[in-house]
């Protein structure tokens, strides 16, 4: 009986042994050389691998401005991340702009009007082709493409319309790239407490909006006329310039004047 | 030599891993979401199953059997995976980073599935020779991926398919691995005894 236990537990440990002595040797014979920096240098950033920087990820963009000692920005950082990547790398640290995704159609799914009845696969870009399912061809398919590519979860669909939280959002762009019809864009964003956005994309003449939408944007120019607005019209489609923005009360009136309340607000 | 060829097919198709004796399920199911990721995590199995076969027969017939201590075979076998898929993972990250970089996190996850164990001990079991272990441990690891692929392919079509609502996600994914089986069933009768 002591003979077994004794016998056992020396060659388990003897198996044991000889494992880690292997091991140990193989991983000081097969020592990857690694800059330091780079760990480093990844353990400021993100982390998410969102890609708005232009590499396919976290690690490669590390490796690369460690390589390079060139300034580059990790947008969803914003100016923390930066400084302290450039003080790192003894850098000149860069200017981060941050910015906000907003979504130009702000209709729910009673509102935008559909005559022909889609079936198919459940992704926008097949819709897009299709010309099925919406009777607005600029307005949101809603089957949420953007959702299943948001890295911080910020999109989601409430009643077939797209609703973002900017307090979620890091303003990577990945939305504005999968969208088959255009309708996001980065706006900048100074931590303002509301984000106002022209919610609908139809460049279409009034009547032609008002068959497909009931909350299209008619291109009736109020909110051009009021003062100091930073709002034009584009194709019978109110934009906004938000370099030109001077104050919110002027948005919050525009907001209250249109007449189809196409114009938005997103609450952080 | 026939019992080889007997062995590799019966291994790979009839008495596959994962649709017979439902072995490695959780890597099967967990990383069968893209074709890519699930060619990587093949070649690993392959791999690891193969190595891990013969080793693990050399140190059961060589020490074990000598010593009589055949009741330390699961342990002494999870020990055997576990420094082997060590090793792997430190020679694919020194000579082939892109190959390093593409496995990721599967390489390691190895050390935990069930099916590589499973092999080591099927073929104590059954008492095969040391090339028979390493033709087992290989078709094993070929059989594993197989099916894997097969799902992995299933799966990213299934991505345009209109699927009702309360089978999204796992349901369709574990009824198909469930019709999966049902069709490796009919290999059952491949070879006359």
């Amino acid at each position: 009986m002591n003979e077994i236990i004794i016998k056992g537990l020396a060659v388990m440990g003897g198996l044991g042994l000889a494992f880690s002595v292997t091991l140990a040797y193989l991983s000081h014979r097969l020592k990857v050389e690694s800059n330091p920096l780079v760990e480093k240098v990844l353990d400021i950033l993100p982390g998410i691998n969102c890609g708005a920087c232009g590499f396919s990820s976290c690690r490669n963009f590390a490796e690369a401005i460690v390589a390079e000692r060139k300034p580059f920005t990790c947008i969803p950082g914003g100016e923390d991340v930066n400084r302290k990547v450039s003080q790192l790398l003894g850098i000149q640290s860069q200017e981060v702009k941050r910015v906000k995704a907003v979504v130009h159609c702000g209709a729910t799914k009673d509102e935008k009007k559909v005559s022909s009845f889609y079936v198919g696969p459940t992704s926008c870009a097949f819709v897009d082709i299709t010309l099925g399912g919406l009777d607005c061809k600029y307005g949101c398919i809603g089957l949420g493409d953007c959702v299943s590519v948001c890295p911080a979860g910020a999109i989601s669909i409430k009643r077939g319309k797209v609703v973002i939280d900017i307090k979620k959002c890091i303003g990577c762009g990945r939305c504005a790239k999968v969208c088959p019809r255009n309708l996001f864009e980065l706006v900048p964003w100074q931590g303002e407490s509301k984000i106002y956005f022209v919610a609908c994309n139809n460049e279409e003449k009034v009547g032609y909006v008002k068959t497909v939408c009931e909350r299209g944007c008619i291109g009736c120019g109020i909110c051009v006329r009021i003062k100091d607005s930073p709002f034009y019209l584009q194709n019978n489609l109110s934009h906004i310039n938000y370099q030109q923005i001077s104050n919110e009360e002027i948005l919050e009136e525009a907001k209250n004047k249109c007449p189809t309340k196409c114009i938005q607000e997103l609450n952080a | 030599m026939k019992e080889l060829v007997l062995i590799f097919i019966s291994t790979v198709l009839i008495n596959n891993f994962v649709l017979t004796y439902f072995l490695g399920i959780c890597p099967f199911l967990g990383v069968s979401g893209r074709l890519s990721s699930a060619i990587g995590m093949g070649f690993s199995v392959i791999f690891v199953m193969t190595f891990a076969s013969s080793i693990a027969w050399l140190i059961y017939h060589l020490i074990l059997v000598k010593l009589n201590l055949v009741f330390l075979e699961y342990i002494v076998f999870i020990l055997v995976i576990a420094s082997l898929v060590q090793i792997v993972e430190m020679f694919v990250r020194k000579y082939s980073p892109s190959l390093y970089q593409a496995l990721g996190i599967y390489l390691p996850l190895i050390t935990t599935n069930c099916a590589i164990l499973g092999c080591a001990l099927f073929m104590v079991a059954r008492n095969y020779n040391f090339l028979e272990a390493v033709v087992y441990g290989f078709s094993a690891g070929l059989g594993f991926t197989v099916v894997l692929l097969v799902m992995a392919g299933i799966r990213e079509e299934l991505n345009y398919c209109e699927v009702p609502k309360v089978f999204r996600g796992a349901p369709i994914t574990l009824i198909t691995a469930g019709l999966l089986a049902l069709c490796f069933m009919g290999f059952s009768g491949l070879i006359r005894a």
